[in-house]
C-alpha cells in the first residue's frame, strides 16, 4: 500500500495531542486510548521507568499491574521493553508509558535513555536480597543526579509475600527512603500486593503544572474536522 | 496483544510439528514436518477474525490470524522451492561449490578464477533469497568461518573446555542460570531439562573463552536460535564465536556495551539520512529510535522477528556481515514511515513497530525493503563507525566520572 501523507508540522503536535485527548471532539489514533483517556480535559501522558536490580522483579510489577497476571518465568528483559496503561485518578487520568529495564549491570549504561524525560520512577529491590538494595540506592544516587527533578521517585521493596528469607527490613528501607524523599512501599507482584498502590499513588503524586486543567484552545478546535488527527491525511488506513 | 476471551483455535489438533530427542555431541535431529490439516477447521475462523495460535518452521508458538497462517504456508512452499535450487546448484557445480567463491585467485587459472566470481555473484543473490533450512548448518558453518575457527585448534576443544568448566560458578554462570528458564519460555525443546542444559554449556562455555564478554543477556536468545538451527552445541557454540569474534563489531557486549552504543548512533545517523522526515517526526515526539533497536541488535531480531525472518537475516548476516542489521533496522522503519508520520506519542510508535516485526511472516516482504530498497556504501559504514567510537567513549567515560564524583560527595 502507498499513503500519500504528510508529515504532521513541528508545531502542530503538541495542538494535536490536546486535540485527541479531547474525546468530544476528537478520537484518539489508536482505540485503546480512546476508551482510557477520557472524559476530563486533565489527561496526562507520564513516562514511567523502572529500575532496580536483576530478578527483583521489575517485569513482574509490571505485568502484575497492565494484564493482572504472574509468570514464574517471563522472557528476560533486554534492552527495556515497553507498556502503557492508563489509571483514573480523581477527576484525571493518567496515561503510564512504562519503560522496564533490564537488570544485568552491564545494561547500565543504556538506562539514560530511559529515565531521560520521565515523570516518575519506581526503583525496585527484592527484600530477600541485600545486593539488590544496595544497587537500588545507587539508582537513587543516579536519579538524583542525573534524571528530573521533580521526577516522582517510589521505592518497591518486592518480594513481600516471602516474609520468611526477608533479608532486608522495612525499617531500614522506610528510614532510607524518608531520607531521599522517595515514597516507599513493600509489594508482592506474585501475591499482588500494593502494587495498583504504588502506580496510583505515583499518579496522584504527578506534578499536573505542565497540563492545562481546562483547553485554552477550544475555538481552534471547533473549526477543525471532527475526526481528529487522522483527517489531516485522510489517505491513512 | 489478544485478549483472553478470545476463541484461540486448539493447538492439540495440529499433533506434533516438531521433534527435539536430545544428543549431546551429534544431531538434534528435530524433524520440520509442515502439517497444517488444522486449517481446514479455520475456514470459519477466516470469516470471525480468530486470533490462532500455531507453531512455526523452529517450533515456536506464533499467534496470528488465519492469513498469516496462508502467508507462512507460502513461505513454506518457497522454502522447498529454495531448496530445489540449492540441490540444483549442488547437482551442477557438485557439493560444497559455494565454497570455492573463497579460494585465492593466485592459484587458479583464469578460466577458474572466472566461474570463482559467478559462484560469488550468484552465491549472494541465493542466500538473499533464503539458505533453505536443512542446508543452513552446513552452508552457515562454512561460510561465516566458524569451521575455520573450530578447525585452528584440537578437535576435542569444546569437549574440554565444557568438561574444566562443568561445575565452576561465577557471576557469568549465576545470570546465565538465571535466564534458562525465561529463553524462548513454552518452546518445545529449548524449554525442557535438555534443552537448558544445552544453551547452557554453550554459554559458559563461551564465558570461559572470553572474559571480556563473559555472559551478556541478550546472547541467551542469540545461542538458543544457534542451536535450534545448526543442531550440534558443538557448532552453535563455534557459530556463537565466529560471531561474536568476527561478524559483529566488538564490544557490542562487553562491559559497558559500547560497540552497541556505536551501533545505536551509526543507525541513528542512517535513519536521519534515508528516512529525514520521519526522523525529524520521531524527534519532535521525544522518541529516541535505540528505545526500540538496541533489543533488535543485541538479539539480531531474534526476539522481535518470526523465527523464519530472522534466520533469513542471519542468512545474510554471516554471508555479508554485520552491516545487514542496518538494512533490516532501517527497512523497519521504512515500511511504515508513512504511518509513523501520523502518529502524535511514542506508545503508538512502539505499537506500530511491535506489531510490524510480530507480524513479517513473509522474510521476503521486508529482505526487499532491506536489501534492494536501501542501499548505502559499506565503506562509510566503518567511517562512521570510527566516528561513532570516539563520541561513545567520550561519553560513557563523563557519565562514570559524574556517577563516581557523586558518590564520594555522598561519602565525604
Ligand atoms: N515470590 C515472589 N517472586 C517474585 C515476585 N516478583 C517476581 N518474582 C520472581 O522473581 C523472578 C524475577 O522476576 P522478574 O520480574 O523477571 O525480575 P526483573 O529481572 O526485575 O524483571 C521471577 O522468577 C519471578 O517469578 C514476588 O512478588 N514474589
Ligand atoms: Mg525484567
Amino acid at each position: 500500500m502507498r499513503h500519500f501523507c504528510f508529515r504532521i508540522p513541528t508545531t502542530t503536535i503538541h495542538l494535536l495531542r490536546l486535540l485527541a485527548d479531547t474525546k468530544s471532539l476528537f478520537q484518539k489514533p489508536t482505540d485503546d486510548l480512546l476508551d482510557m483517556a477520557t472524559t476530563g480535559p486533565s489527561n496526562l501522558n507520564a513516562k514511567l521507568v523502572l529500575l532496580g536490580d536483576m530478578g527483583a522483579g521489575k517485569s513482574s510489577l509490571v505485568l502484575r499491574f497492565v494484564k493482572g497476571q504472574f509468570l514464574e518465568f517471563q522472557e528476560s528483559t533486554i534492552g527495556a521493553a515497553f507498556f502503557s496503561q492508563t489509571l483514573a485518578v480523581n477527576d484525571a487520568t493518567v496515561k503510564f508509558e512504562i519503560w522496564d529495564t533490564a537488570g544485568q549491570e552491564r545494561y547500565h549504561s543504556l538506562a539514560p535513555m530511559y529515565y531521560r524525560g520521565a515523570a516518575a520512577a519506581i526503583i525496585v529491590y527484592d527484600i530477600t536480597n541485600m545486593d539488590s538494595f544496595t544497587r537500588a540506592k545507587k539508582w537513587v544516587q543516579e536519579l538524583q543526579k542525573q534524571g528530573n527533578p521533580n521526577m516522582v521517585t517510589a521505592l518497591a521493596g518486592n518480594k513481600a509475600d516471602l516474609e520468611e528469607k526477608r533479608n532486608v527490613t522495612t525499617e531500614e528501607a522506610r528510614v532510607y527512603a524518608e531520607e531521599n524523599s522517595l515514597f516507599f512501599m513493600e509489594t508482592s507482584a506474585k501475591a499482588a500486593t500494593n502494587v495498583n498502590d504504588i502506580f496510583h499513588e505515583i499518579a496522584k503524586r504527578l506534578p499536573r503544572g505542565q497540563q492545562p486543567t481546562q483547553n485554552p484552545s477550544g475555538m481552534v478546535l471547533v473549526d477543525r474536522p471532527t475526526q481528529g488527527p487522522r483527517a489531516s491525511a485522510t489517505c491513512c488506513s | 496483544m489478544v485478549s483472553s476471551t478470545t476463541p484461540i483455535i486448539n493447538q492439540s489438533s495440529i499433533g506434533p510439528l516438531i521433534m527435539y530427542p536430545f544428543q549431546r555431541k551429534t544431531d538434534l535431529p528435530f524433524e520440520i514436518q509442515p502439517d497444517f490439516t488444522f486449517l481446514r477447521q479455520s475456514i470459519h475462523a477466516r470469516r470471525a477474525n480468530i486470533v490462532v495460535n500455531f507453531q512455526d518452521l523452529y517450533g515456536f508458538m506464533v499467534q496470528g490470524n488465519v492469513d498469516d497462517v496462508n502467508v507462512l504456508n507460502e513461505v513454506r512452499e518457497k522454502v522447498r522451492e529454495q531448496g530445489r535450487v540449492w540441490w540444483g546448484m549442488e547437482a551442477n557445480r557438485g557439493a560444497n561449490w559455494y565454497l570455492r567463491t573463497y579460494a585465492s585467485s593466485g592459484d587458479l587459472k583464469s578460466s577458474l578464477r572466472f566461474s570463482v566470481l559467478v559462484n560469488g555473484m550468484t552465491l549472494k543473490k541465493l542466500i538473499r533469497k533464503g539458505i533453505p533450512p536443512s542446508l543452513r548448518p552446513k552452508v552457515w558453518f562454512s561460510l561465516s568461518g566458524a569451521a575455520k575457527k573450530k578447525s585452528t585448534v584440537p578437535d576435542s576443544y569444546y569437549d574440554d573446555l565444557t568438561a574444566a568448566v562443568s561445575d565452576k560458578i561465577t557471576p557469568a554462570t549465576k545470570q546465565i542460570d538465571h535466564d534458562l528458564p525465561r529463553t524462548f519460555p513454552g518452546h518445545p525443546w529449548l524449554d525442557t531439562p535438555e534443552g537448558h542444559a544445552a544453551v547452557r554449556r554453550v554459554l559458559v562455555g563461551y564465558s570461559f573463552r572470553d572474559s571480556d564478554v563473559g555472559y551478556c543477556q541478550g546472547l541467551n536468545y542469540v545461542a538458543a536460535m544457534l542451536l535450534l538451527v545448526m543442531k550440534t552445541e558443538e557448532e552453535a557454540f563455534w557459530m556463537l564465536a565466529v560471531l561474536l569474534e568476527n561478524v559483529l563489531v566488538n564490544d557490542c557486549y562487553t562491559d559497558n556495551l559500547s560497540g552497541c552504543h556505536v551501533e545505536q548512533r551509526v543507525f541513528k545517523d542512517l535513519l536521519t539520512k534515508k528516512c529525514p522526515r520521519l526522523s525529524a517526526h520521531l524527534e519532535t515526539l521525544g522518541f529516541d529510535v535505540s528505545l526500540v533497536a538496541t533489543e533488535w541488535f543485541l538479539c539480531l531480531f531474534s526476539k522481535s522477528l518470526p523465527s523464519e525472518t530472522t534466520m533469513r537475516v542471519w542468512d545474510v548476516l554471516f554471508y555479508e556481515g554485520a552491516k545487514v542489521l542496518f538494512n533490516v533496522a532501517l527497512a523497519i522503519f521504512k515500511m511504515k514511515e508513512e504511518e509513523l508520520l501520523m502518529t502524535l506519542y511514542v506508545g503508538d510508535v512502539i505499537k506500530i513497530i511491535q506489531d510490524t516485526t510480530h507480524n513479517i511472516f513473509d522474510p521476503d516482504d521486508l529482505l526487499t525493503v532491506a536489501l534492494d530498497t536501501i542501499s548505502f556504501m559499506t565503506t562509510n559504514l566503518s567511517k562512521q563507525r570510527k566516528k561513532q567510537e570516539t563520541v561513545v567513549m567520550e561519553e560513557l567515560d563523563q557519565r562514570l566520572r559524574r556517577l563516581n564524583t557523586r558518590k564520594l560527595s555522598v561519602k565525604s
